[in-house]
């Protein structure tokens, strides 16, 4: 038996430095999590609620001050209309210029919308789930965090997997945005403010995010890869099905509508029942909430988010569809996600929760212009679509398929006979 | 002048991607090719200006049938099936039958060759729609009768053989 050796002798720890960047001891600062034990005697948490009620304040005393935005659109119009016939160019041209500036209009919508709502996904997780989420980056509650992944995305190598049908894989994520994109032309921002004005408005939003699917299928089919197929097969399997409620749902809104136009629905809801409640197709009894139930869950479907998520779930197909993607050409896949969010809560605040309309009929509410409420409408159906995602766990295939064809889809048709008698019956 | 561009170019695309989709070897890239082909003819609808016909052609045919078709192929598609022979012995009688057709439908569409279509979109869905429910009534019925017993076969075809 050997004596255990005496240990070395231990270098003494060096002094703790101090960093006084900001003014701010490093060696005091507190973690994150550190706030959650008495938030509200924080500052910074009492600051962040001011600062909450000042950012409304603030956009409602802007909205005031801007107005509707219809009209700022008019006026621009009427300037190029002048310009035009005083350097005598032909009307052609100001037409497909204005074109042109409303498709741009729409796409930076799209864009912002990618900016905005990952980082407003990250916070809403985190939050559910007891986390504080990204913090650092940008300084306030980790704003420019989507900005610093859009600019590692764009960094990313760009790699086509040697199985892979080179040229169906790199046209995939193409298919999946550009319909995506289309679909938003009749979609309504405010009272009379969509870039396009069609009388099938209902009809080809449907039309045009149904296209998306067959991207989905080529990118599940042209990865080259077992998992990718079946994500993709799960996808058409699902999306195809969902579409089906989905369509059918709204049919009770566009009866009482009486049109597939979409700001012809919106104005339809205006007006309150004994001068309190608004008229919105939601407030309809029974037939308006099951009809914005059945659309709220087939729309979830529809984006492939988590309740329905089985084309890319994580646990079983790696990613599913886009297990083979990488850099720019994954991120237009989450870009196209996230922008089906927006055009679904845009459509659930344009079908069921009265467009551009103040909830109430008061002086206050009456003043804030359409597109505010719009915006608020949607924002608030965002933040549903996240609550549910970031609260319910994963439906198996079969268990999908079942709720879908002998749960919403029967009830579905059930709602548009009732909502019948009531246009029999009730509203004439 | 415009109305020409946008014609000629949606029918190349059409005639083109109509051909791809019978010349191709791997069958994916014939379904594909079919949803292009289908899209075209939407665009053609557009360009006439039925909205209408439009949304639904690319509802039902786009976003419907082509894929299912995409479905099915990926479903049931080999690797072997990009050496088998494109045509087989019968490709006689369909060259005769696709002549014979094409020349009726020439001599039908030929009567309406000069019309001009409106451009401008005119709102046509609440006409289509009187008519489906007043005047040709028996007839969309009858198409939603075949539908339902097609419905109805496939249930009755995809039951086990114990349960029939």
């Amino acid at each position: 038996m050997t004596a255990p050796k005496p240990a070395p002798a231990k270098a003494p720890l060096p002094e703790p430095v101090l960093n006084r960047k900001n003014g701010i001891l490093m060696a005091d600062r507190r973690w994150p999590t550190d706030q959650w034990a008495h938030p509200w005697s924080l500052p910074g948490y009492r600051n962040g609620a001011l600062m909450l009620a000042g950012i409304i304040l603030g956009i409602l005393g802007g909205g005031a001050l801007i107005g509707e935005l219809s009209k700022w659109g008019d006026k621009l119009y009427a300037l190029m209309a002048a310009f035009a016939t005083a350097k005598g160019i032909s009307t052609v041209a100001v037409d497909a210029v204005w074109v042109a500036i409303k498709v741009l209009i729409v796409l930076h919508v799209i864009l912002v919308n990618g900016l905005w709502s990952i980082w407003w996904e990250r916070k809403i997780s985190a939050h559910i789930q007891s986390r504080v989420g990204p913090t650092y980056a940008g300084g306030f509650h980790g704003w420019a965090q989507t900005i610093c992944d859009g600019i590692k995305l764009f960094l990313k190598e760009d790699i086509t997997p040697a199985a892979a049908d080179h040229w169906v894989h790199a046209l995939a994520p193409a298919i999946v945005i550009a319909p995506c994109i289309a679909a938003f032309a009749p979609v309504l921002f405010g009272t009379d403010l969509a870039a396009a004005r069609l009388d099938v408005g209902t009809l080809y939003v449907f039309a045009f995010a149904g296209i998306s699917v067959i991207g989905v299928v080529m990118a599940g089919w042209a990865s080259g890869n077992k998992y990718s197929l079946l994500g993709g097969l799960r996808a058409a399997a699902q999306i195809v099905s969902y579409e089906l409620p989905r369509g059918f749902s709204v049919v009770p809104v566009i009866m009482f509508a009486g049109s597939l136009d979409l700001s012809v629905i919106a104005d339809a809801q205006s007006g309150y029942w004994w001068g309190v409640a608004p008229r919105w197709f939601v407030f309809y009894p029974v037939v308006g909430q099951v009809a914005f139930l059945i659309f709220l869950i087939a729309s979830i479907a529809e984006t492939n988010r988590t309740p329905f998520d089985i084309p890319e779930a994580e646990s079983e197909l790696v990613g599913g569809f886009h297990t083979e993607y990488s850099g720019m050409k994954w991120s237009v896949f989450f870009l196209a996600e996230y922008a089906y969010v927006l055009l679904a809560s845009f459509l659930l605040a344009t079908f069921f929760l009265g467009g551009g309309g103040s909830p109430l009929p008061w002086a206050p509410f009456t003043l804030v212009p359409s597109w505010i409420w719009m915006l608020s409408k949607a924002m608030f159906m965002m933040f549903v679509f996240l609550w549910v995602r970031w609260t319910l766990p994963r439906l198996r295939v079969d268990q999908l398929m079942d709720f879908n064809w002998k749960f919403l889809l029967p009830w579905s048709f059930a709602n548009i006979a009732v909502a019948g008698l009531y246009l029999a019956f009730w509203l004439k | 002048m415009i109305e020409h561009i946008v014609f000629y170019s949606l029918s190349t695309v059409v005639l083109v991607a109509a051909v791809c989709v019978v010349t191709m070897r791997n069958t994916v890239h014939s379904s594909l090719f079919l949803g292009l082909s289908l899209a075209g003819v939407a665009g053609l609808f557009a360009a006439l200006g039925a909205d209408f016909l439009f949304a639904a052609q690319v509802m039902v045919y786009v976003s419907g049938i082509a894929v299912l078709i995409m479905f099915s192929v990926m479903l049931l598609g080999r690797a072997s099936d990009l050496h088998l022979r494109q045509v087989n012995e019968q490709w006689m009688a369909a060259v005769l039958i696709c002549t014979v057709s094409s020349a009726g439908l020439l001599k039908i569409a030929r009567a309406y060759c000069g019309t001009l279509a409106p451009s401008a979109p005119t709102p046509d869905t609440r006409a289509i729609g009187r008519l489906f429910m007043g005047e040709w009534l028996l007839p969309f019925e009858l198409a939603s009768l075949v539908l339902t017993a097609a419905l109805l076969g496939a249930v009755f075809f995809s039951r086990s053989e114990a349960s029939r």
